[in-house]
């Protein structure tokens, strides 16, 4: 349920009569799970299982662009110690900060008109989102790469309008272009888990802090985001998973020095052929946005419980 | 519902100021996909107001064998992911709202959406791995297999929410009438969860169309469209590339819209 009420704004549960008599509820236990066999089977085959090749060829040894299945340690010593590779790990990590609060911002502004300022545009404003959000991965950022170049649209604009006289070489090729395409297709993802959370708030909670004359910001305060921290956290996770695992943007987008870890995996992947220490570095970087969300989350918990 | 309340009264300056902020967001969010669809049609490779409109990018792609095939492994990719994953949904589904008790029902409820928020990136190398290890050779195929993983989260998220307003009642008069459990499908189940059906049939297509992590990982040489789009980005300027863009963009778009207009994707 934690996940299923923050993705989509459709309910996940359904409800069945819990009428049947006890000689049918044998029978039907055993049709349930025959029901359920095929896309768990599905599930575990190409989604579990696949993991769990990646995590046993993360500790094969690789030499001479090969690799044989002699179990080591030394790719995790190697994703752990090279200095390199923790360049472009904090690189990632500033950057799915940076990106994650900008569209959690964002979004729940967004949000909050929706539900609360323009309520008749709400099913227009809701629908853009959610087409858009089903539109064009790597068109976005292909298109960034035509708006921001040196020619693009961008340029030509600032200059036409004088804000500059020769077109701003930083727009393509930076962190800057990188961060404008993340956002450009994660705040929808934002949209989503936080609308979703507002809107299952009761409008008579509302009505009872107006009828009790609390102020439009102390509403928000204390109805509002306390009850909108689950849509948040999710629009946050959601964001922060994508942003550090992402390499398509950075090597379209950013310039030799604005690499992510995901770049240096498909460099592993690609080029040296290195698949245990690619694996490696896949899996730790996993393991430590696990890590991270979780230290984060328990710290939210702590700071607005007391 | 407890009736529609009145929006609480703001100021004009407030609803001005909403309305500059939404129609802002919206317009970032679109501006990319309409400079692209915009430039395809333009005359000249790049951006520029004194080009005339034209379809010779158009042509172009049209007559390039090597996206014309790339267009038909993305439709097949498409159509089987959406078939695969709405069967393995559906009986997934129908299976699950059957489970009453707590632990079990948790799992099987937020098990299958971890794909959801799994990284892409992880998910193609580990299948790529898979694949490595079990001698299976990279082809659209192997991609499909990992589309169906992408489709199902959303597939049982749709078919969930049709089962919890489906009148499990039916099914027991049914059954109680005579009527075999295949009889039951085929003539009350499979009709009145028809819509959830095509919308998440429309959603998965949408899905396969547009992915592209899964594809680099696991196709090898049989390329689809995203495949060929990223690798003539690479090559450098290809005026080409925004009519491949376009069509992929008008194709996932469209998709997306009936799913929505099937109504599976409730609007507020």
């Amino acid at each position: 349920m934690t996940l299923a009420t923050g993705v989509l704004p459709v309910a996940a549960e359904g409800t069945l009569p819990p009428l049947r008599s006890r000689s049918k509820a044998r029978r039907e236990r055993g049709s349930t799970a025959m029901l359920l066999a095929p896309s768990a089977i599905y599930f575990v085959l190409l989604f579990v299982v696949p993991l769990v090749v990646l995590l046993v060829y993360s500790f094969y040894t690789y030499q001479n662009f090969n690799f044989t299945a002699k179990l080591t340690l030394s790719n995790y010593t190697q994703a752990l110690t090279s200095p390199a590779l923790r360049d472009f790990y904090f690189r990632t990590l500033k950057i799915a900060f940076a990106v994650s609060i900008v569209v959690v911002l964002v979004s729940y502004v967004y949000s909050h008109i929706l539900m609360y300022v323009l309520p008749r545009a709400r099913r227009i404003l809701y629908f853009l989102v959610l087409v858009s959000l089903f539109g064009g991965y790597l068109v976005r950022i292909y298109a960034w790469r035509t708006m921001l170049g040196r020619d693009g649209v961008v340029n030509s604009f600032l200059i036409s309008t004088h804000v500059t006289s020769s077109p701003l070489s930083f727009l393509l090729n930076s962190n800057f272009a990188i961060v404008i395409a993340l956002l450009n297709f994660l705040i929808p993802l934002g949209v989503l888990p936080i609308f979703s959370a507002m809107q299952n708030i009761s409008p008579r909670l509302l009505e009872a802090a107006e009828d009790l004359g609390a102020s439009k910001l102390r509403t928000v305060r204390t109805i509002v985001l306390p009850l909108t921290t689950r849509g948040i956290r999710a629009a946050f996770a959601f964001c922060f998973i994508a942003t550090m695992a992402e390499w398509v943007t950075p090597q379209l987008l950013g310039g030799p020095l604005d690499q992510f870890v995901g770049n240096q995996i498909l460099y592993e992947f690609g080029q040296t052929l290195n698949w245990p220490l690619g694996a490696a570095i896949a899996l730790t970087l996993i393991a430590s946005v696990v890590v991270i969300l979780g230290a984060l989350f328990g710290l939210l918990r702590l700071v607005t419980r007391s | 519902m407890s009736g529609e309340r009145r929006p609480p009264r703001r100021g004009t300056l407030g609803r001005v100021s909403a309305r500059t902020y939404a129609t802002l967001v919206i317009f970032f969010l679109f501006a990319p996909l309409l400079i692209v669809v915009a430039v395809s049609f333009s005359s000249t490779p790049n951006m520029n107001l004194h080009a005339g409109f034209s379809l010779r990018w158009y042509q172009q792609i049209a007559t390039d064998p090597l996206v014309v095939a790339a267009f038909g492994r993305t439709a097949l990719a498409a159509v089987c992911t959406a078939v695969i994953s709405a069967t393995l949904g559906l009986t997934g589904a129908l299976g699950a709202v059957r489970l009453t008790r707590g632990r079990w029902r948790t799992a099987v409820f937020t098990i299958p959406l971890i794909p959801l928020a799994f990284p892409a990136l992880l998910f193609g190398i580990g299948l790529a791995t898979f694949y490595h290890a079990m001698g299976i050779g990279f082809s659209i195929w192997a991609v499909i297999a990992g589309h169906v993983i992408l489709a199902l989260p959303f597939v049982f998220l749709i078919m969930g929410a049709a089962l919890e307003r489906f009148r499990f009642s039916l099914l027991e008069a049914a059954r109680d009438m005579g009527a075999g459990t295949f009889t039951i499908f085929r003539t009350i189940t499979l009709p009145l969860l028809r819509p959830a059906v095509l919308g998440a049939m429309f959603l998965s297509m949408a899905i396969s169309v547009d992915e592209f992590v899964i594809a680099f990982f696991t196709a090898g040489s049989q390329q689809t469209l995203p495949l060929v789009l990223y690798g003539r980005i690479n090559l450098g300027v290809n005026p080409g590339l925004n009519a491949i863009g376009s069509v992929l963009l008008v194709v996932t778009m469209a998709l997306a819209f009936l799913a929505a207009r099937t109504s599976v994707l409730e609007l507020p």
